[in-house]
């Protein structure tokens, strides 16, 4: 009788902490993938113009983290800046279109745009 | 005298074939010549076209099942001009003496695909991926990217038509010599996941 209810003791507060991490903790529910963020983003030729932490003719990753941090919209305006062919200026004060990413799954895009505002 | 006919060799038969003067004219020997050429010749290189069709590619689930399908995704398959290059506008030589050193390298391939089975299935494939795209990336560096030149120049390209950011790269990697596959590498293929762009930290 004493053993079955440290038996539902345990279970209890198990859950509970589990419960509580998952609370807290947002991203647990859905891991970034950052080797699949990586594969994404060499297919779509990111790395032509943006590398993580330097800048090249696109800024560094690490520098738009940075910029977005703290930003609650952060992640649906990276999704549309990589999807939508918005305008972008470059170096030479010439405008274009930003190219858009090469996929179609909204879960592998999501996973590309968290991994860059994860760095 | 009874004279018994002798039997001849089949060495002796052939040897009579090919080098004794025929009772035939020298027209009828002449036409003959010409058309079994004209069929042997066109049976041949008939033969072999055939082995540069989609259809032949991907009758094998090797290609059908991996390459093929991400190939269809791409702008090589299906694009708003309606040209399509198919899997030997990128792989085969179009010259005749390059094509048929290709086509014979080919039969090591169909010792893969009958004896080794080394990428008969789609993660036999991936982990093979990478040394696979690797070969095609080097031929093509070796070749100046001879097969993407086909249908791509240079000359006829108007980089007043092409986007600021593809014309600044362009002008670039021809100004640095850079041949096409350099940097256009998973253009109709998924890239390996071995595989690292320059620079990207």
């Amino acid at each position: 009788m004493k053993a079955g209810l440290e038996i539902r003791r345990t279970t209890i507060i198990a859950v509970a902490t589990l419960a509580a991490a998952t609370m807290l903790n947002p991203l647990e529910a859905a891991a970034l993938d950052a080797d699949a963020a990586r594969a994404l983003a060499r297919q779509s030729n990111c790395f032509k113009c943006h590398a993580i932490d330097k800048k090249k003719d696109g800024p560094a990753w690490k520098e738009v983290a940075r910029k977005f941090k703290g930003k609650p919209d952060a992640e649906a305006k990276l999704t549309k800046h990589i999807t939508s062919g918005a305008k972008v200026k470059l170096e030479d004060g010439t405008e274009d279109e930003h190219p858009i990413v090469k996929s179609k799954d909204a879960a592998a895009i999501r996973n590309l745009v968290d991994w860059i505002l994860s760095l | 005298m009874d004279e018994s006919p002798v039997k001849q060799s089949l060495v002796g038969r052939l040897r009579d074939f090919f080098f004794r003067p025929s009772s035939l004219s020298l027209i009828a020997v002449v036409a003959i010549g010409m058309v079994s050429g004209l069929v042997f010749w066109g049976g041949f290189n008939t033969g072999m076209e055939a082995t540069n069709s989609l259809a032949f590619c991907v009758s094998c689930h090797e290609m059908r099942d991996t390459v093929f399908q991400e190939y269809k995704e791409t702008i090589h398959y299906k694009n708003r001009s309606g040209v399509r290059a198919i899997c030997s506008d990128c792989h085969v030589p179009r010259d005749w003496g390059h094509k048929f050193v290709r086509k014979v390298q080919a039969s090591q391939e169909l010792y893969v695909k009958f004896v080794t089975g080394a990428i008969d299935t789609p993660e036999k494939f991936e982990s093979k991926r990478m040394e696979l795209a690797q070969h095609v990336w080097q031929t093509m560096k070796e070749s100046d990217s001879r097969e993407c030149r086909n249908c791509h120049s240079w000359e006829a390209m108007d980089p007043k038509k092409q986007h600021p950011r593809g014309r600044n790269k362009m002008a670039q990697g021809q100004k640095e010599g850079k041949t096409c596959i350099d940097c256009h590498k998973g253009v109709a293929h998924l890239l390996p996941k071995e595989f690292k762009e320059d620079e990207e930290e």
